[in-house]
C-alpha cells in the first residue's frame, strides 16, 4: 500500500466528538465519505484547506489533529 | 460501499471502452489494410461511437441514481494525476507511430504505411492512453497516493 507520511488522529476525535460519524464529517468538511475514510487510513493526504476544516469540525487546532513523519534516513 | 461515484465511473468507462475497443480494432485494421472500402471504416467507426455513448450514458444515469454523484478535491487530483501518465502513454505512442513512420521510409523499396492504417493506429494510441489514464485513476482510488 502507498501511505502518505501525515499521521491523523481522526478517528479517535470522531469517537471523542459523540461517535460522529464519517458521513457527518465528510458532510461538515464538503468531501465525500469515502476521502475521509483515505484520509483516516493514511491513503491520502488531504488538502491544506480540508485538513484546517477537518480541524475546525474538531474545535481543535491542526497540529492536534496531524502530524507529519519525517522520512527515515 | 465504499466506492465514490468517480471510482465507479472510471470502472465503467473502462470496462466499456475496452469491450469497444477489443470490437473495433480488428475490425479496423482488417479494413485499413485492404484499404478499398474506407467508407466501412466510417461506419464502423461510427457505430462504435454510439455504441461508447448509448453505455457510458446508461451505466453513469445508473450509478447516480444508486447513490451520491458527488466529487470532491481528491477526485480532481487523482483524475489529474491519471491524465498525466495517460498522457505520457499518448505522447509515447504517439512517437512511436512517428518514428515507424520515417524508419520504414528510409530502405529503398519499402512498403509504406496507408494513410487509413495510420488514422487507426492514431487512434488505438488515444484509445490506449484512455484505457491506461482510467486504470491509473483506479490505481490510485484502490492503492492510495
Amino acid at each position: 500500500m502507498v501511505g502518505t507520511r501525515v499521521r491523523n488522529n481522526i478517528r479517535a476525535l470522531r469517537f471523542d466528538h459523540g461517535e460522529m460519524t464519517q458521513q457527518e464529517l465528510a458532510d461538515r468538511v464538503g468531501v465525500t465519505r469515502q476521502t475521509i475514510a483515505a484520509i483516516e487510513k493514511q491513503k491520502y493526504s488531504p488538502s491544506l484547506e480540508a485538513a484546517f476544516k477537518i480541524a475546525a469540525v474538531f474545535g481543535e487546532p491542526l497540529d492536534a489533529v496531524f502530524s507529519y513523519e519525517p522520512a527515515s534516513r | 460501499m465504499n466506492v465514490t461515484f468517480s471510482e465507479k465511473s472510471a470502472w465503467g468507462s473502462l470496462a466499456a471502452l475496452a469491450l469497444v475497443a477489443y470490437w473495433y480494432f480488428p475490425k479496423a485494421f482488417a479494413v485499413a489494410s485492404s484499404g478499398d472500402e474506407p467508407v466501412k471504416l466510417i461506419v464502423i467507426s461510427v457505430i462504435c461511437i454510439v455504441v461508447l455513448i448509448l453505455i457510458e450514458v446508461v451505466y453513469h444515469v445508473v450509478i447516480a441514481s444508486t447513490g451520491r454523484s458527488s466529487s470532491d478535491e481528491r477526485d480532481a487530483l487523482f483524475d489529474l494525476k491519471a491524465s498525466r501518465n495517460g498522457g505520457f502513454v499518448l505522447g509515447f505512442g504517439l512517437f512511436s507511430l512517428v518514428g515507424h513512420i520515417i524508419l520504414s521510409s528510409i530502405p529503398e523499396g519499402m512498403s509504406q504505411p496507408g494513410a487509413l492504417s495510420i488514422a487507426v493506429w492514431i487512434l488505438l494510441t488515444i484509445t490506449v492512453s484512455e484505457i491506461a489514464k482510467l486504470g491509473f485513476q483506479i490505481y490510485y482510488y484502490r492503492v492510495g497516493s
